[in-house]
């Protein structure tokens, strides 16, 4: 099961870095491109993300783990969705979840 | 729509084109349509922004909004092309407001009187540090607007901030006034260059490969999206002209000076560019991007002060090198041609004290970042910075000294 740890990050307090399941890396982000749009690299610092209205999901070149910022458009029903593509599980990790 | 208003079919992404950026490498300078740019988040700038305004005894909102409006009517024109249409003008004027990003604001109607704004940095800069204070926070987007007049049309108006999503609104509205007191751009002062590429001292070594970052930083694409805001870093970023940054720091010493609080206001301001160091940085230290290109070059706590001087170069706050440092206890950075000192010598000729503020304030915070413990709050004065030379003062590079507390 995909865990979460807090991480700082300016643009939003509930900022966390999800680890997947190694298993899970390849086929999760082709779950996210599916819902969210492709993903792009950026050069140089070869950081691979997805940009919504709603969340900002980067990784580095490992896709392991996906730090989520959330942004304005963020809903709790936007964020529930998004924690079923990560295979995440709200009720493990109840804590700092409003968006 | 009249012939005024910005084409419903201007191509944005050639008038984007305009706003390449030109990376000077030599001198870490960043410049979009020819004007010298500065990168800071938006933790920084609405820190900035409060600070001045809320000092007590001055006007800090006129002389935040003045200092946009003289900075960017220079900037807005500087992307206007022989031949173009008033609705190209428009466009430039538009366009440039998101690539800088500062957001997203709608000039397709400026015979109206009222502009609206979608998206801004400031309102996030004040919604994640400043949530408490409920209050239209988009001054320089309204000194801004009042720019784009001036440069389209040479028309003076007043613009004031009538709703912000800070305060809740669904987009920010403005009242754009006609027959306002009339204005001149001001006169461009006579660029100052850095008079020396040499520090006195050895310049320390680490394990950072700085053009690497400096290099993988020019690469990115720091310029607005869809909704004009740069998110990176774990930030929002922002192209803002050095002149602006001057104008506020100088207008608002000076302003501070004359009710008597001259030391007060350069402290406040060192605290901004403190505050900045610590979260900023520590945003970008857990950013992916940090992780993916600079983690792997840290072999000991100090490469992480190298590497911070390394992005700090690539935002174009000012060709720093780090002459001394011992771990945890002291910190000797050089700059060599630091915006703030630069600029008060353009404006202001020669000064009687250290002009760098936020560069003392960065490179307390960094050490505190680095080095200290506990929460931010208690981080916070941990180490104090001392500008001991400065370019304004006459000396050949500005130079810091690190300690702590």
């Amino acid at each position: 099961m995909t865990h979460r740890e807090r991480v700082y990050a300016c643009i939003h307090p509930e900022t966390y870095k999800y680890y997947l399941p190694r298993n899970l890396v390849l086929s999760t982000w082709k779950r996210l491109e599916r819902q969210y749009g492709a993903a792009v690299t950026t050069p140089g610092f070869g950081v691979v993300e997805i940009r919504t209205p709603a969340f900002l999901l980067r990784s580095t070149r490992m896709l392991n783990p996906i730090t989520v910022i959330r942004r304005r458009a963020c809903s709790s029903e936007g964020l529930a969705s998004l924690h079923q593509l990560l295979h995440f599980d709200e009720q493990a990790y109840p804590a700092h979840d409003s968006p | 729509m009249s012939a005024a208003q910005p084409s419903p079919s201007f191509d944005p992404t050639e008038v984007r084109a305009r706003f390449a950026l030109d990376y000077i490498h030599d001198r870490h300078r960043r410049l979009i349509a020819g004007e010298e740019v500065i990168v800071h988040c938006h933790h920084y700038n609405s820190r900035i922004q409060r600070t001045v305004e809320g000092a007590a005894g001055i006007d800090g909102k006129t002389i935040f909004r003045s200092a946009a409006r003289n900075s960017f009517v220079r900037h807005i024109a500087a992307g206007f092309q022989d031949g173009d249409p008033e609705s190209t003008r428009w466009a430039v004027a538009q366009e440039l407001f998101a690539e800088l990003g500062y957001g997203t604001l709608d000039l397709s109607d400026p015979s109206s009187d009222t502009v609206r704004q979608t998206a801004g940095h400031f309102v996030e800069g004040w919604g994640a540090a400043f949530n408490d204070e409920a209050k239209p926070v988009c001054t320089l987007a309204e000194g801004y607007i009042e720019a784009a007049y001036m440069a389209v049309r040479g028309e003076s108006v007043e613009v004031r901030e009538t709703e912000c999503m800070h305060c809740g609104a669904s987009s920010c509205g403005f009242s754009v006034r006609r027959g306002a007191e009339a204005w001149s751009p001001p006169a461009i002062s006579e660029r100052i260059e850095a008079v020396s590429t040499e520090a006195d001292a050895e310049l320390a070594e680490s394990n950072i490969d700085e053009n690497a970052i400096i290099n993988a930083v020019v690469g990115l694409p720091i310029r607005g999206g869809d909704d004009g805001l740069i998110p990176a870093f774990g930030v929002y970023l922002a192209n803002t002209p050095a002149d602006f940054y001057n104008q506020v720091a100088i207008e608002f010493v000076e302003a501070m000076t004359e009710c008597g609080q001259r030391e007060i206001a350069s402290r406040l301001l060192s605290e901004a560019g403190e505050s900045c160091a610590m979260n900023t940085f520590r945003g970008i230290m857990d950013s992916a991007e940090w992780e993916g290109l600079v983690k792997p070059m840290l072999q000991n706590p100090e490469d992480t002060i190298f590497a911070l001087v390394a992005l700090s170069n690539a935002f174009g706050w000012g060709n720093w090198r780090i002459t001394e440092h011992e771990p945890g206890e002291t910190l000797e950075i050089v700059s060599f041609n630091g915006y703030e000192a630069l600029g008060f010598l353009e404006t202001r000729g020669r000064a009687s004290e250290p002009q760098c503020w936020m560069l003392q304030g960065v490179s307390a915070g960094m050490m505190a970042l680095v080095y200290g413990e506990g929460s931010f709050s208690e981080r916070f004065g941990t180490y104090l910075a001392d500008e001991h030379d400065c370019i304004a003062k006459g000396n050949s590079v500005c130079a810091f000294a690190v300690e702590e507390s």
